[in-house]
């Protein structure tokens, strides 16, 4: 069970939290024409990398407020939890890495660093 | 096998005899004593029958490594698969054998054994294929699963665990010698620390084995006594005695089990055991070495165990099990056997060494010699035979000759592995180490810190250095212990997994895993046939996957693939060890989160009149409501929906809707935040009126619908489905924070503050005049669609004209605490009109004749509103709200898409099923194009027939057309498709 640094509350226990998903996908602006595949790859897709990921979660049973993270999803460690409005910290901060922890080979299916 | 007492243990007390019944049968124990120790000191060492050959089983081991001597505790609400060695006798303790009938000595499944050339690796996969694949289904797998297994499951099982959660800067686990030194190492120091020990008694190998003659020139019994009080006596370390840690998880959290009753019969209604949840900076881990076996033929005999256990059954429990055991060993740990036995005036029968003369200790060597036991070295054991017990072996000695050895015990020791099941959980790496023969940590990947032989350290001539390195990032007192060993070498090994048989018969076979019954016959042959992969291996042979998880036999099967394969171990890889470490009841971990506690039943105001009412309540998400309500005991579901839903149609009917979701919504942009989220145009809607609202997933899907009231254009009331309410209010939260912030506005739930009813039926507004005098209830006054604020007796109240049943209705909200008492004057005044309460079943009847969805049943994530002929419900001119964009998307115009659609019968006297398929052939011939499904299907006395919703293939331009609806019989139904509005078509019961 992960432990969560809630940018309100502190570092609080998982089960406290709700994932939301891939974190800094614009909304595309609704007054304006919005192609079909804009449209489509906001409502759809979403990145699944190896490695960083801007991750949204939501501490639901505490503040209920909504915050981003950087986790690395190999390892499941939490690098950093900023507030929404909080500018998007440069990946290349960290000493990232992929150590999968299980001893599979580095370099394998779905194994690819986030780029975005 | 003949035990002997060996007196003056500390740990078993002579004096206190202690009976129990072991298959029916009383026998005597002492207090301290195991059920295999009791059992082994009445000379019994039958104690099951194997998992699928049925071969007789005795006790291999002295701890939770167990593999063979499982049992049923019958005074513990029938306990099954403990293991004998870890679990204390009470007096009156009913034990049972496990998977024998009719009896232990005489078991019919051991026929299994005789076949046992066809039950090979993958023999169920590829034996009961045929002929039929019903036949696994009705026939084989209700005969294997009577004959294969374990124990029985338990019978009203009422185990009552608690949770304690602990947050500590440092935890040992293992309370063994490394473990103490690490603790006393903290003692006084500014590090909480937690120390854990699975056994009653810290000491670990001081305790069971005649290794260590004395630390710090004192007797290892007194030191041990001397730094277990110092390290109690330490304010900041706490120690947990009988607690075994099962889980090693992310972030240094572990789970551990506590048994509160050891030793004594748990007490009903009390605590048994207690799941100790702890988050930790540092785990240190000193949870010691498990012993391996060795493969021979006949190696499951009973009468055969593991040496180190021999020799802990003599120094922690007072017993020696034989008299005169064979040893056979293929390196240096069971040198202290032998000084053990020695020392107690015993003998063995023989010693067996795979080493040759010249690497064999030293003072072992001198030890055998001067005691004239006889040696065989560079030999190996053959093969063990005897009836339901170990008779005789059969020794290869170094010139190749065969010598027969009667005996009635045979120890055995195949080297030793750390044991890395925790370190392994917690993803640390580990690594071969060629000399020693085994897996060790390597690599951690937590703040993880291994100590002694948990971390491959067998030699004890580093201890302190290893420690005070270890510890050096704590900054703490740095150990100087004395140690001094009764065997004083260095931990040496060589290689042998398995020993090649004498000669071939059926019975004899060579066990890699005893729990499972995996002979090595089944690696090579799984081998053979293409599964040389570890993990595939593992799977297919069933080898490690017992509840033991092949503790004492894992390695070896590595090391056997290993050869077989010509690869090195590493190159083989080792197969992960999963939590938990031992096995764990379900009791445990729920703790007290079990009946009322694990999900809450949430009940409305009105609950105790529904009770006394004769309400017959449904779930609804966690919430009771009444399904419908039963004048007499005799009436059925049946007959109350249609007198319930018929007296709304004539007089009056009253609904407890208390469960609906309901949030306000206030702020000052909370007019544009509506517009976003709902698909409706809110802007120009009059303040005190009401609207039914649609809100979309961004997919452009129906997701929930309700009722929003608008008070200004800063304040809304939104009523949600019952279900629906957190998830509409969680989706409200996320937008206002993440996508429009901008946007002032709040939002609360208010679902239990308020308690609503619905009343509706021709007769409401004359029952309505009655219960709230002072309110004017006329159509004029008090349209369609529109809410009014009055105060009733001082309590404040909102009525709203609205209707989900097709009939004049009003919905009343009132704050909970008030509610019980205007409900009661409801019934009392609207006697006379006839009303009526009415439950769920029949309000879903009422609004389908009405044609009314309900989300969640007449749609399932994949309908839009258009599908639902609810396209008026789209604000067109709005530039935005969630979907909006998805509402153009190529899918969801197409003209093909599933609609919403009445179905009747043909046939007005037949019958329609729920979710049965719509189709356009009368006769089923498969495949058969299906169109859709029935969503609600409902039984109307008003119609006088069945109907149903459907949602159909381009269903709006079928309707007037016919089609066929499947049913459970596998026949079809001619239907009618209509529009979906059985029932006052034109709205005027509702709107006058």
């Amino acid at each position: 069970m992960l432990i969560i640094n809630c940018p309100y509350c502190g570092p609080r226990d998982q089960s406290e939290f709700s994932n939301g998903g891939e974190a800094h996908v614009k909304r595309p602006d609704g007054s304006k024409e919005i192609g079909d595949r804009e449209w489509g790859e906001y409502v759809f897709i979403r990145a699944n990398p190896k490695g960083l990921f801007y991750e949204r979660w939501v501490h639901t049973h505490g503040c209920r407020k909504w915050f981003n993270c950087v986790r690395d999803t190999s390892t499941d460690e939490i690098l950093v939890t900023y507030k929404l409005d909080e500018k998007k910290p440069n990946l290349n901060n960290f000493k990232s890495v992929v150590k999968t922890p299980s001893g599979e080979p580095e370099v394998g299916s779905g194994n690819f660093t986030v780029e975005k | 096998m003949k035990s002997i007492n060996l007196k003056g243990n500390q740990f078993i007390q002579f004096h206190q005899k202690i009976s129990f019944k072991f298959d029916g049968v009383k026998y005597f124990g002492y207090k301290g004593d195991t059920i295999a120790s009791a059992l082994l000191r009445n000379n019994i060492n039958l104690v099951g029958r194997s998992f699928k050959y049925h071969r007789p089983r005795g006790i291999y081991t002295c701890g939770i490594e167990e593999p063979n001597a499982l049992v049923q505790i019958i005074s513990e609400y029938s306990e099954p698969n403990t293991r004998a060695t870890i679990k204390k006798i009470y007096e009156g303790m009913e034990i049972e054998s496990q998977n024998r009938w009719p009896s232990l000595e005489n078991d019919f499944g051991s026929i299994n054994n005789l076949f046992s050339p066809i039950f090979t690796a993958g023999f169920y996969y590829k034996t009961f294929m045929g002929p039929h694949k019903k036949f696994w289904k009705n026939l084989y797998e209700p005969l294997i699963r009577r004959a294969a297994g374990l124990g029985k499951p338990p019978k009203d099982f009422k185990g009552i665990s608690n949770h304690i959660h602990h947050n500590v800067d440092i935890t040992i686990i293992g309370g063994g010698l490394n473990g103490l030194l690490a603790a006393k190492s903290f003692i006084n120091s500014n590090y909480d620390v937690l120390l854990i020990d699975f056994e009653e008694q810290l000491g670990g190998i001081i305790n069971n084995s005649n290794k260590i003659s004395s630390i710090d020139n004192k007797e290892p019994k007194d030191w041990l006594k001397e730094t277990i009080q110092e390290i109690e006596d330490s304010k900041n370390i706490k120690i947990l005695k009988n607690t075994l840690v099962t889980t090693y998880n992310y972030i240094n959290h572990l789970i551990a089990i506590e048994d509160r009753f050891v030793g004594s019969k748990p007490i009903e209604g009390k605590v048994n055991s207690t799941l100790h949840k702890i988050r930790t900076g540092h785990t240190i881990l000193c949870n010691g070495h498990i012993e391996r076996f060795l493969s021979f033929q006949n190696n499951d005999l009973p009468g055969i165990m593991l040496s180190s256990s021999f020799e802990k059954y003599m120094c922690r429990y007072g017993l020696a099990p034989s008299k005169e055991p064979v040893i056979f060993s293929n390196n240096s740990n069971s040198n202290s056997l032998v000084y053990g036995l020695i020392k107690a005036g015993l003998k063995p029968k023989a010693y067996i060494d795979s080493r040759s003369g010249e690497e064999i200790e030293p003072n072992l060597f001198d030890l055998i010699r001067k005691n004239d036991v006889p040696l065989y070295t560079n030999s190996q054991i053959k093969g063990a035979f005897g009836n339901k017990k170990i008779e005789k072996i059969l020794v290869e000695d170094s010139s190749g000759a065969l010598n027969e050895i009667k005996c009635d015990c045979l120890c055995l020791s195949g080297g030793i592995n750390p044991d890395v099941h925790l370190f392994t959980q917690s993803k640390g790496l580990l690594d071969w180490d060629e000399k020693d023969l085994t897996y060790k940590p390597s690599k951690p990947f937590q703040p993880t810190i291994t100590l002694g032989s948990a971390s491959g350290q067998f030699n004890f001539d580093n201890l302190n250095s290893d420690i005070n390195e270890k510890l050096k990032t704590f900054k703490v007192k740095k150990l100087d212990v004395k140690l001094e060993l009764n065997t004083n070498t260095k931990y040496n090994i060589e290689k042998l997994w398995e020993v090649s048989p004498q000669k071939k018969s059926l019975w004899a076979k060579s066990f890699i895993d005893l729990q499972n019954d995996v002979t090595t016959k089944d690696i090579r042959q799984a081998i053979t046939e293409g599964f040389d992969r570890i993990e595939h291996l593992k799977r297919y042979t069933t080898n490690s996957m017992g509840t033991d998880q092949g503790k004492i036999s894992s390695i070896n099967a590595l090391g056997i693939v290993s050869d077989l394969l010509d690869k090195k171990v590493n190159e083989v890889g080792t197969t992960i060890y999963r939590p938990p470490y031992a096995p764990l009841s379900f009791s445990a971990i729920a703790g007290r989160n079990c009946y009322e506690f694990y999900d809450p039943e949430r009940k409305s105001p009105i609950h105790s009149w529904h009770l006394k009412n004769g309400a017959i309540f449904e779930d609804v998400g966690q919430w009771k409501r009444p399904w419908y309500f039963q004048i007499n005991k005799d009436e059925s579901m049946h007959d109350a929906v249609q007198r319930e839903s018929k007296n709304v149609r004539e007089n009056a009917g009253i609904l407890d809707g208390s469960t609906l979701g309901k949030i306000e919504i206030k702020g000052e942009d909370a007019l544009e935040f509506m517009n976003l989220i709902y698909t409706n145009s809110f802007t120009k809607m009059k303040q005190g009126s009401a609207r039914y609202a649609l809100m979309l997933g961004e997919d452009g899907m129906v997701k929930d619908d309700g009722i929003i009231c608008k008070i200004s254009d800063q304040h809304f009331i939104a009523t949600t489905t019952t279900g629906g309410a957190a998830t509409v209010l969680g989706c409200m939260e996320e937008y206002a924070q993440t996508e429009w912030p901008n946007l002032k506005v709040f939002m609360n739930s208010i679902t239990e503050q308020y308690a609503t009813f619905n009343i509706s039926g021709p007769k409401t507004r004359e029952i309505m005049k009655k219960a709230f005098p002072n309110i004017n209830f006329s159509n004029e006054e008090f349209p369609f669609m529109t809410f009014q604020f009055h105060e009733f007796n001082d309590i404040p109240i909102r009525i709203l004209r609205a209707s989900f049943t097709g009939e004049l209705g009003y919905e009343i909200y009132i704050p909970s605490n008030s509610a019980p008492k205007i409900w009661d004057n409801i019934q009392s005044v609207g006697k006379e009109f006839g009303l009526a309460p009415y439950g769920t079943e029949a309000m879903h009847l009422l609004r389908a004749e009405k044609g009314y969805i309900i989300v969640g049943q007449d749609t399932d994530g994949s309908i839009t509103p258009i599908d639902l002929g609810l396209s008026w419900m789209i604000g067109k001119s709005k530039k935005d709200f969630l979907g909006k964009r998805s509402l153009a998307r190529s899918d969801t115009i197409r003209e093909d898409r599933k609609q919403l659609v009445g179905i009747i019968p043909s046939n007005k006297a037949d019958k329609l099923e729920e979710g049965q398929h719509i189709i356009l052939d009368r006769e089923i011939k498969s495949p058969v194009p299906m169109l859709g499904h029935i969503t609600s299907c409902y039984y109307s006395s008003t119609l006088g027939h069945d109907f149903a919703l459907a949602v159909i293939k381009n269903g709006h331009s079928m309707i007037g057309t016919k089609a066929y609806a499947s049913t459970s019989s596998m026949s079809t139904t001619g239907v009618d498709i209509v529009k979906p509005v059985f029932y006052d078509e034109d709205n005027k019961r509702l709107v006058s």
